[in-house]
């Protein structure tokens, strides 16, 4: 298949305003609390993210509704949508994603409209669905001419990535030391694309309970750069 | 297909007082219900098996009528052994009409070398119901003195409130992927969890029960946050039983005092 990477590289990029660069995902309860110091116990972080958070809940999100547009079906991904939501037991990362999600949604429909993405703007203006990045990507990806494992690949990465720039500015690490650190997880992305397609709708959702408690902690920290 | 352990529970509520009903079967039974005070309608269910062994299939149900109240622990720590062919699966499923409230405190759950756990439980919750979960994993004992020697372990917790999702809350521990590290259990060898709905249990609660938890537990690692419609989910961890029941019984107490006027729960046990 030709692709067009385009997109994919327009949305993947930095400078995309998706708003996830507001939110830690409970990262800044670690950096706060001395956990996570300089660039190797970050990258141990979040590598650990990568393994459990990104691949239960956001990544095999991402795959199935991906799969459900590539097969022209929308229904499983409001279902999606409300275990996502569900699943996340800190409010603000919760609602963190929510309005990413949301935000997300309008723009990629002015930007790339298609049906299916038209029909999951619709229910979150509705609040039929709650709004979640991972699945507006899914749904942006899918109704392009994007194979799977390259939209799965982009998609980790630029979750990765975001999360590097945060580190970047909240710990702070050098710049050449986050880079070194997306350079180092590629392998295990891909690793970790091939685990999700393994992977089925029951394995979606497991939390790591640390991070949990370091993102229900986040509530109360005093001083926060990030939203979540 | 035949389980290996069958129970149901029943409460219904007639002149202000809940009246249990209900039956089990093979390796699972329930004690006479008994009153802890005046209001607390208690009942123990028992394990008779000893253990949770490879194979072995449970089904649960517990169903409380409009008003009713009940409070259901187990009478012990269960254990789960070595899963040669087949994970131990459990499934539960709680109805709770309106106004109705229950308590569902279970002793932790031992997994020893080679065990397998999976375990899902399902709550059908009225808006105005108030329900009080929780549950404790440690590693058993091992040969080599070793803490993560199970296979792994597998919690599914699902609550709909009025029809909608409210909470689906997955607990995976799966040691041979890692469990020690940052993220997952940080250096500690027990997980707890908490979780309770009640109409006003909203981000004040949430906020109260963190001020007074604050510096009570310096052991254990725990943090709280609010659901929607009055959800409230607490996961903690720490490095013995006695530590996460003590936070446990706090939270408990703190609960029904605060938003059911209740008493705390003294369960007789040994």
């Amino acid at each position: 298949m030709m692709i067009n990477w385009m997109p994919l590289l327009q949305l993947s990029d930095s400078q995309f305003p998706s708003g996830a660069f507001s939110h830690s995902f409970g990262f800044e309860t670690y950096i706060q609390q001395d956990v996570i110091t300089d660039a190797e116990s970050f990258k141990e972080a979040l590598t650990a993210f990568l393994d459990r958070q990104l691949a239960y809940n956001d990544g095999l999100a991402f795959w199935l509704a991906y799969q459900e547009v590539k097969n022209d079906g929308v229904d499983l991904i409001l279902e999606l949508d409300h275990l996502l939501y569900a699943s996340t037991p800190a409010r603000e990362t919760r609602e963190g994603n929510q309005r990413v999600g949301k935000r997300l949604a309008k723009l990629c429909l002015d930007l790339y409209p298609s049906h299916p993405l038209e029909q999951y703007h619709k229910w979150l203006m509705e609040k039929e669905g709650y709004g979640h990045p991972a699945l507006v990507f899914a749904v942006v990806y899918g109704a392009m001419e994007v194979s799977g494992s390259a939209a799965l690949e982009t998609f980790l990465f630029t979750s990765l990535s975001s999360m590097v720039q945060n580190a970047v500015r909240g710990i702070p690490i050098g710049q050449t030391d986050g880079q070194k650190i997306l350079v180092a997880l590629q392998p295990h992305i891909q690793k970790t694309v091939r685990r999700i397609k393994e992977a089925s709708i029951e394995d979606l959702g497991a939390g790591s309970p640390g991070l949990e408690i370091a993102q229900m902690m986040h509530e109360r920290l005093h001083v926060r750069l990030f939203m979540s | 297909m035949t389980h290996t352990g069958v129970l149901h529970l029943k409460g219904e509520k007639r002149r202000n007082r809940t009246i249990l009903s209900g039956f089990y079967e093979g390796a699972f039974k329930f004690t006479r219900p008994v009153y802890l005070d005046e209001e607390t309608l208690s009942v123990y269910m028992i394990h008779i098996g000893g253990g949770y062994v490879d194979g072995d299939s449970y089904v649960n149900e517990v169903t409380l009528e409009e008003g009713a109240e009940l409070s259901v622990t187990s009478q012990a720590a269960s254990k789960v052994y070595k899963t040669i062919s087949k994970p131990v699966e459990q499934v539960t499923r709680i109805y709770l009409a309106a106004g109705s409230s229950l308590d569902y405190c279970m002793d932790p759950l031992i997994m020893y070398e080679g065990a397998r756990f999976n375990q899902v439980t399902i709550v059908d919750i009225d808006e105005t119901s108030s329900f009080f979960y929780n549950d404790i994993v440690t590693p058993g004992w091992s040969r080599d003195g070793e803490p993560f020697r199970y296979d792994w372990y597998r919690n599914k917790l699902k609550v709909t409130s009025g029809g909608s999702l409210v909470l689906y809350d997955h607990l995976l521990l799966d040691p041979g992927k890692g469990v020690e590290g940052v993220l997952e259990l940080e250096g500690h060898s027990h997980v707890g969890s908490v979780v309770l709905f009640h109409p006003e249990a909203g981000v004040d609660f949430v906020e109260k029960l963190s001020d007074h938890l604050e510096q009570q537990f310096p052991g254990v690692r725990f943090g709280l946050s609010s659901m929607d419609k009055g959800g409230v989910v607490m996961r903690m961890l720490g490095d013995n039983t006695q530590q996460l029941e003590s936070v446990t019984a706090v939270v408990h107490t703190f609960y029904r005092e605060t938003l059911l006027q209740k008493k705390e729960v003294i369960w007789r046990k040994y």
